[in-house]
């Protein structure tokens, strides 16, 4: 457990340190932390789009109606290294979403993060491209 | 953190980066050999490829090293160790954000490809990519100081007002990375040469940017045309590629600065590293010129095409979000 601590106090100071800040753009700007959600939805396309990709779901009410959400998601470029395709993610898939919707009040958010049904992280556990940490030297 | 400011983001970030952490790095690519290059058919150094600056090394010194401009190779192999550490623990582990702040308003890096750390890493020993006892970008000047308090005292208020208010890498535009100086861009720090007769051209991924320079020996373009990525010119010094940068606009890629003038130098030093060092001098915006180097290296596979205006509706949101706010504040002030 203190090991586990450990690592993980080195790993908070150098994550924040390796956290692009010169990411696209304020993310706070166009999303709004005071409107954090949590959607479960159908994937209807996925946009592979820079400078960010963008999910469009359908997600389903207590009523039954129908709400289509566009969710954004990482670079394009990195996503195909990590070997992620536009295949990847076809329609129909069922993913679960957790982010923050836009402050212009309409149906879109980030996605901080996107499971699978069963937990399983969407982009995480697949095949390394060639520039893959282990390319390291 | 503010991002009208976007060109001054590396320096920032440089300062961000000497605040929290240490910096690993590593071997360095200065070997003391020569290593001598193919060549082109024009008989000069073969640079062409596709290369990364992908790096943990900060521009800026931390100030926790102190005048310390190079690691232990002991040291190094420590950072290296606890990089790899880092990037197996997922970003909702490695960095807890509280719901309900800023910082949480993000997507988790690791999980989308965008840890520097998925991605292959150019290691130096280097403590910080600007050399000497300082490792800093020297102070402004008090002219420097004043214009950009000056700037910035005008623009408060007025961040959202349209897309002009917004910075130039939220609008497509232009990347402080992309320089020159050539500096990591966070994710997918790649960048890609090719040589013909006369003229070398670089291309930077982030964000889609060739400079195309030609070394031929023709003067610069007149003062009065000025140019984001400014007007760069090169010759050879030996195996040195040397590319002298002037005319640059005062809002890249350091914002406030009027007469930028960088000088920057490809060392081929092994077939799969480049050793790529920059001066940057402005006598009315630092007190003093500035020097830094890293090396670069080179990947397989190719670029891919970062067409940032292809889908920007990260502007168009952040626009509206504005609008929206303004409605219902009118909207309250009304009632």
């Amino acid at each position: 457990m203190r090991t586990r601590l450990f690592i993980m106090a080195t790993a908070v100071g150098l994550l924040l340190a390796a956290a692009p800040v010169w990411a696209h753009h304020a993310f706070a700007a166009e999303f709004d932390q005071n409107k954090p959600l949590k959607l479960h939805g159908t994937v209807t396309k996925w946009e592979v789009v820079n400078p960010h990709s963008w999910i469009h779901i359908d997600v389903k009410g207590d009523d039954g109606a129908v709400v289509p959400w566009m969710i954004e998601g990482g670079s394009p470029n990195s996503l195909y290294r990590l070997g992620f395709t536009k295949e990847s993610l076809p329609a129909g898939t069922e993913i679960i979403v957790e982010g923050y919707q836009a402050k212009d009040k309409s149906n879109r958010a980030v996605g901080k993060n996107i499971t699978f049904t069963d937990g399983k992280r969407l982009f995480l556990g697949l095949q390394a491209a060639e520039s893959a940490p282990t390319d390291k030297k | 953190m503010s991002y009208r400011w976007f060109p001054l983001m590396t320096a920032l970030a440089a300062i961000t980066l000497a605040g929290q952490a240490l910096s690993p790095a590593v071997k360095t690519a200065n070997t003391g050999k020569t290593w001598t290059p193919p060549r082109t058919p024009d008989g000069h150094p073969d640079l062409q490829g596709v290369w990364t600056n992908n790096t943990v090394t900060p521009l800026q010194r931390p100030k926790a090293v102190g005048a310390k401009e190079f690691y232990t190779e002991a040291e190094l192999a420590e950072n290296q160790k606890r990089e790899g550490q880092r990037l197996a623990l997922n970003e909702e582990e490695g960095l807890p954000t509280a719901a309900g702040t800023a910082a949480d308003v993000h997507y988790d890096f690791s999980e989308f490809g965008l840890d520097r750390a998925q991605a292959k890493l150019v290691w130096d020993r280097r403590t910080s990519m600007i050399v000497g006892p300082e490792g800093t970008i020297p102070p402004l000047t008090p002219e420097a100081r004043k214009r950009n308090a000056d700037r910035a005292a005008k623009a408060k208020g007025h961040e959202f007002d349209g897309p002009e208010d917004r910075p130039l890498g939220a609008r497509c535009l232009a990347r402080a990375n992309v320089g020159p100086p050539i500096l990591p861009a966070g994710y997918n720090s790649n960048l890609q040469i090719v040589q013909g007769p006369g003229y070398v051209a670089l291309e930077a991924e982030m964000i889609h940017d060739v400079r195309i320079i030609p070394t031929d020996g023709r003067p610069h373009l007149p003062a009065n045309i000025r140019q984001w990525g400014g007007d760069s010119r090169g010759h050879w010094e030996g195996n040195t590629l040397v590319v002298d940068t002037t005319n640059f606009t005062d809002q890249n890629p350091f914002a406030g600065a009027q007469n930028l003038h960088v000088i920057e130098r490809l060392t081929p030093v092994d077939k799969d590293t480049i050793l790529y060092q920059f001066t940057v001098e402005d006598p009315g915006m630092w007190t003093k010129p500035w020097s830094g180097e890293l090396p670069i290296s080179k990947i397989q596979g190719q670029l891919y095409e970062y067409a940032c205006h292809e889908a920007n509706y990260g502007l168009q949101n952040t626009l509206r979000g504005a609008r929206v706010a303004e409605e219902e504040a009118a909207k309250k002030a009304g009632k």
